[in-house]
């Protein structure tokens, strides 16, 4: 559960959006050479570009969370860390996971998705679904 | 807590409201009717029922001082009722609605009524003296999409509408000759008939259930995911809030006190929400109900009070 004021970003051009993206890439890269995963997939939650209609930047940074997402082996690990505000943008990238039809992402999906509903609810689901301007 | 009473009246309830003394309280059981039902010694007995509409009653509102009730339904028209001897008189509004009417309630001092509709368009009626009759003048911008829920503001001109195109919007609806100019300049009602004051583009989806504070300082409403949305100092420079959480989605809203809102909707539980010192809304609890959904706040109501 969030309270937050109501505040709009303007999204930057798409160019400056992908190197961002490839920034944090290579970042995410060096925390799971240290075994850092769940900061890793913070990380690469962190500055989705929801605001964008770029599918090429949506893209790329669903490259750069399924990444993150597919390093995950300890889940209680993963919720006792996470903070909440994380856990919308996540909901989302898991139903992007899971409608990619790729039996090792969807298993992974799932298994995040379980804990995911316990935690935050049903209504994190709803918001991923009834939300269609901010798509991953 | 838990609920005071519970009384089944029908299978399915789509509406309903309370007489001024809440005594009675009529609600439509899902077809063209609607049945009142009266208090007595602890038993509800059903006292009338009114047959006027040809499809469901989607709103229906009880005047606390005039005890008139109004009804909108999805045939697209609205009935005034009148308690004369020991019947109700219904009085047909003509809405020159295209589309279903979705939701009713009457303005504080109960000389207009709201309906929202499917036809994208809001009615403000009020009472002409001279022809006898009831006169329904539209608001026709601005929505994009159905009207799903209306509340007067206490000043009886401004009214908030909430719709499916998922804005909350806020419009004036001075009548010449209903309403009187306040003296202070700047006031609401300088505005003109259908000017919008306010549009707030907090939700992403479907938005529902509207209401005002007692004060009409604070507005509320619903989304449909699973958010609700405070809006603090409705004005020129507004504060928002947005409280999501965990449950299903919310359908109605009510302000019990300035600072103290119960939401009710697809959860069967009804939900309450608090503003601390500082003004920052919060989820306070749930109250443990039963196994249907709530969609409208007055059955709660019973219980809490």
């Amino acid at each position: 559960m969030m309270a937050a004021t109501v505040d709009f970003v303007e999204a930057d051009n798409a160019e400056a959006i992908i190197s961002r993206i490839e920034h944090k890439s290579r970042k995410i890269e060096s925390l799971l050479k240290q075994s850092r995963p769940v900061e890793a997939l913070k990380t690469a939650l962190e500055g989705s570009p929801p605001n964008t209609r770029d599918e090429r930047c949506k893209s790329a940074n669903w490259i750069v969370v399924h990444r993150a997402i597919m390093a995950i082996k300890d889940l209680d690990a993963l919720f006792s860390s996470l903070d909440p505000e994380y856990y919308d943008i996540l909901m989302k990238y898991l139903y992007r996971g899971l409608s990619t039809g790729d039996r090792p992402t969807c298993d992974q999906c799932l298994r995040i998705h379980e804990r995911l509903t316990e935690r935050a609810g049903l209504g994190c689901i709803l918001r991923s679904l009834a939300d269609t301007m901010n798509t991953v | 807590m838990a609920a005071v009473a519970v009384h089944q009246f029908a299978p399915c309830i789509t509406c309903h409201a309370w007489s001024p003394d809440r005594s009675m309280v009529a609600f439509c059981p899902n077809n063209s009717e609607v049945h009142i039902y009266k208090l007595s010694e602890d038993k509800w007995e059903q006292a009338h029922i009114l047959q006027k509409h040809d499809q469901i009653v989607s709103g229906i509102d009880w005047s606390s001082r005039a005890n008139r009730i109004v009804t909108v339904s999805h045939d697209r028209n609205s009935y005034v009722w009148n308690y004369e001897g020991s019947e109700w008189v219904p009085t047909l509004v003509i809405l020159r609605l295209n589309r279903a009417a979705l939701c009713v309630q009457w303005s504080p001092q109960e000389n207009k009524f709201a309906v929202g509709s499917g036809a994208k368009t809001v009615c403000i009626c009020y009472y002409e003296q001279e022809n006898n009759w009831w006169v329904s003048k539209l608001i026709r911008k601005r929505h994009n999409s159905s009207v799903t829920s209306v509340a007067w503001h206490p000043n009886n001109i401004l009214l908030a509408t909430t719709s499916t195109d998922g804005k909350c919007r806020v419009f004036s609806t001075f009548i010449k000759g209903v309403d009187t100019r306040d003296s202070k300049a700047g006031s609401s009602s300088d505005s003109k008939f259908g000017e919008q004051i306010l549009q707030l583009d907090l939700s992403f989806s479907w938005a529902f259930g509207v209401n005002w504070s007692p004060s009409g300082n604070t507005l509320a409403y619903v989304g449909h995911s699973s958010t609700i949305y405070f809006v603090d100092d409705v004005g020129p420079s507004p504060l928002a809030q947005n409280v999501a959480f965990r449950d299903l989605p919310l359908r109605d809203v009510l302000f019990i006190s300035e600072k103290v809102v119960i939401g009710v909707g697809f959860d069967c539980n009804p939900m309450v929400f608090a503003a601390d010192e500082s003004g920052m809304w919060y989820e306070l609890c749930q109250i443990p109900w039963g196994e249907e959904d709530v969609i409208n706040w007055s059955q709660v109501w019973f219980a809490v009070f």
